[in-house]
């Protein structure tokens, strides 16, 4: 009896090896690149990391089919390099900066991928792309924002996004047109922010903008991410009384917020967010009229479709590889950004050499119609020099476009309306 | 209870195997199944400290990620912070890791049983917002090592895992060693003594502060020791990635799996555990969706169901089966 069971499984294991070997040979036939994406598809910020995951698979379908509608670069053709397909391979970091290392390994010496496009949180990216580095393997960052990693000097590390630093002279550089234009007299700063990696960084470049620009800093508020209660915090804000308050707070923490302010009776004069909770369409649904009249930066939301007549088609791809359908984010769709300017840098270089397709990445300025302002070039170090975003204002649960005023379909209300005249 | 004074030979073979095991050629070559290793290497070291305390002495502590913690900090600040090699950190580390369980635990080793597990659970919060405010050693931005020489002195390689392989190897004689001394001597068995009831130990004249602490302070200064092998194999440390419950649990957990109070137990849990979460994340984690993590909690819930003296209950029911038999 039991001699019978070990020729069976004996058996088994002989045609699961053939099986693979079969799946393997058939695998190296055909054209493929494969390209490993790292998000954070459990834990705390999986429905971010799973967005990025679609965003990427939907750029994949659009350069590996012909959509000659569609009119974004590759979309026409089937397959970049004469019929080379792209082929995913998924991975999961949890949110873990120590995970993100060890999938980074992971994908590049198991999986063999050829570059990889990740990977959300900042705090991740940075170890997850030396290893690319090191291993002289590009690695292509749609959206972590954290200024640090494009100024460590890389050679293979691309990032699409406006970074922090960008956002927060931005964001300066609008107060000083509203005292220069609107007679606002705005003086005093604060900033509010969530105690992580992101948050941290976000308040240190604040800080240094509002400084360089001659303003004073009077208020520094950290809070705990997934706080329950803001009432201490927002007292600080409402003691020292800035005009003028920074936002770093995301989801749910951005919605407590506004409403603890609300509580309080207390409102700064303008309000300014980064990439945050400001930016995502559903908050600002739940806030409803609460939301009206706060400010932030956006690189991309369906009111911006007016400007990027090209996201429509390819949002209808993206609606159906996420459940429920959402349109893009401003960080979603950096990812697709990624995998499209990786795929067109591939072509253009006529190569699948990392050192000839960075080069080439350096070496032109990139068509790219779901970038705000249709245009993707790198500086030293990865940056994307052309990232644009625009200052919008909610009015109406709508994202109202207010600066730079070459992109403005609205005029900014200001101050805000204290609670009481809603 | 009996306990048989026995050689060490299975001891010293288990020794020898982990010794030559990259060496032999196979599936153990790729550097996945090394990370693998390394990470199986580490953990049964972390979780041989953590069962000092809570398995020889019956002090259930879920503070120890702050230990663990603390040791990081050690090698990482002497690293990026002064650009000195990891080593004088890492002691430093583990140092101020005893001192600060010694601190923690006077007070609280006044609570008994559940009370001092309770207790623990807070100081990890603590630490973590403590760390997560303190912009000394980096703060919520946490610390990310330069690219600097690889090699021995700076304990770091960027592309290969056998010197780490090596390393945590290292680590486990260590800790096991110290760990199989103490089982020996005359505090392992006051240990023992005061798990198995405190008051009947302390009429017999054990001192069981004393003997809780010593306890302690052995077992954080271990766990340091692990922590700045962590920071060193990361390259990267912030308080969420080390002084967290779910580090905590980890230690505890593979250590309840293993076998809690004896020797291989925690080699075994990492064993079994390790391999587990890491193949079950590379194989079905980009599915999303936390299916790795669902599959991998249905493991542990049939392990600890079939088995409740986890796994060495098991090889010792397989041995005593065999040996009626024979």
């Amino acid at each position: 009896m039991k001699r019978q069971w070990s020729k069976k499984v004996l058996a088994l294991v002989v045609v699961l090896l053939f099986v693979g070997l079969a799946g393997d040979v058939a695998f190296s036939q055909e054209k493929v690149i494969k390209i490993g994406t790292l998000f954070p598809l459990t834990g705390p910020v999986a429905l971010a990391g799973q967005r990025c995951k679609a965003a990427v698979e939907t750029a994949v379908e659009v350069i590996n089919n012909s959509y000659p509608d569609i009119k974004v670069p590759l979309a026409a053709q089937e397959g970049i390099l004469g019929g080379y397909k792209i082929v995913l391979v998924h991975a999961d970091h949890q949110g873990k900066p120590d995970i993100g290392k060890t999938e980074a390994e992971r994908l590049f010496d198991q999986e063999g991928v050829y570059a990889i496009i990740g990977s959300y949180n900042s705090a991740v990216t940075k170890p997850a792309s030396l290893v690319a580095e090191r291993r002289k393997k590009l690695f292509m960052c749609g959206c972590s924002s954290s200024a640090e990693l494009t100024k460590r000097g890389m050679k293979y590390f691309f990032r699409m996004a406006p970074t922090d630093e960008t956002e927060s002279q931005e964001f300066v550089t609008f107060v000083k047109w509203l005292n220069e234009t609107k007679g606002a007299n705005l003086k005093t700063f604060g900033v509010i922010y969530e105690n992580t990696e992101f948050g941290k960084h976000a308040a240190e470049e604040a800080k240094k903008a509002i400084e360089a620009a001659g303003f004073q800093y009077i208020a520094d508020v950290a809070f705990n991410p997934g706080a329950t209660n803001l009432n201490s915090e927002v007292q600080m804000l409402k003691g020292k009384n800035p005009d003028v308050v920074f936002g770093a707070c995301l989801g749910a923490d951005y919605i407590l917020w506004v409403r603890t302010m609300k509580q309080l009776a207390w409102l700064p004069k303008v309000c300014l967010n980064y990439c945050s909770g400001y930016q995502d369409p559903i908050i600002a649904q739940q806030l409803g009229p609460d939301g009206d009249y706060f400010m932030g930066t956006t690189g991309y939301s369906p009111e911006l479709a007016e400007l990027m007549p090209a996201v429509a088609p390819v949002e209808e791809i993206y609606k159906t590889k996420i459940d429920p359908p959402v349109p893009f984010d401003s960080d979603s769709i950096q990812e697709a950004v990624a995998t499209f300017v990786l795929a067109q840098a591939i072509e253009k270089a006529g190569t699948l050499d990392p050192d000839k397709v960075a080069e080439t990445l350096y070496a032109n300025e990139w068509e790219s119609p779901l970038s705000l302002g249709g245009k993707v070039a790198f500086a030293p170090g990865g940056q994307n020099i052309k990232a644009m975003s625009v200052v919008t204002q909610l009015k109406g649960g709508e994202y109202r476009r207010v600066f730079p005023l070459e992109l403005a379909n609205s005029d900014p209300v200001f101050p805000i309306p204290s609670w009481d005249k809603r | 209870m009996r306990y048989r004074r026995s050689g060490f030979g299975f001891g010293y073979m288990i020794f020898g195997i982990l010794a030559i095991l990259p060496l032999i050629p196979g599936p153990l070559q790729g550097p996945f199944a090394k990370h693998v290793l390394v990470m199986v290497l580490l953990f049964a070291s972390m979780s041989q400290a953590w069962n000092l305390l809570g398995g020889y002495c019956g002090q259930v502590s879920f503070g120890h990620s702050v230990f663990f913690g603390i040791g990081a900090y050690g090698a990482g600040m002497a690293v990026v912070k002064y650009g000195l090699t990891p080593w004088p950190g890492a002691l430093l580390g583990a140092i101020i890791a005893s001192i600060v369980s010694l601190v923690i635990s006077y007070p609280c080793f006044r609570l008994k049983g559940h009370y001092f597990a309770i207790a623990t659970f807070a100081i990890v919060e603590i630490f973590n917002r403590l760390f997560m405010v303190w912009y000394w050693v980096g703060g919520a931005l946490g610390l990310d090592y330069p690219i600097i020489e690889e090699g021995w002195q700076n304990f770091m390689w960027y592309d290969t895992k056998t010197p780490y392989y090596y390393g945590a190897f290292a680590l486990f004689v260590l800790v096991f060693s110290i760990t199989r001394w103490i089982e020996r001597h005359r505090i392992g068995y006051y240990m023992r003594a005061v798990r198995d009831g405190q008051e009947a130990a302390e009429s017999l004249g054990v001192n069981s502060p004393r003997v809780k602490l010593a306890a302690m302070a052995i077992s954080a200064f271990l766990a340091a020791l692990c922590g700045a092998f962590f920071v060193q194999y990361n390259l990267r440390v912030d308080p969420p990635m080390v002084m967290s419950l779910d580090m905590s649990m980890r230690f505890v957990l593979i250590t309840i799996l293993g076998g809690l109070g004896t020797l291989w137990g925690p080699l075994l849990g990492a064993a079994v555990l390790i391999p587990l979460q890491e193949y079950t994340r590379a194989i079905w984690g980009g599915l999303g969706g936390g299916v790795d993590l669902i599959i991998f909690g249905l493991l542990i819930i049939v392990i600890v169901i079939r088995q409740p003296r986890g796994l060495m209950g098991f090889v010792s029911w397989v041995m005593g089966r065999a040996q009626g038999r024979g």
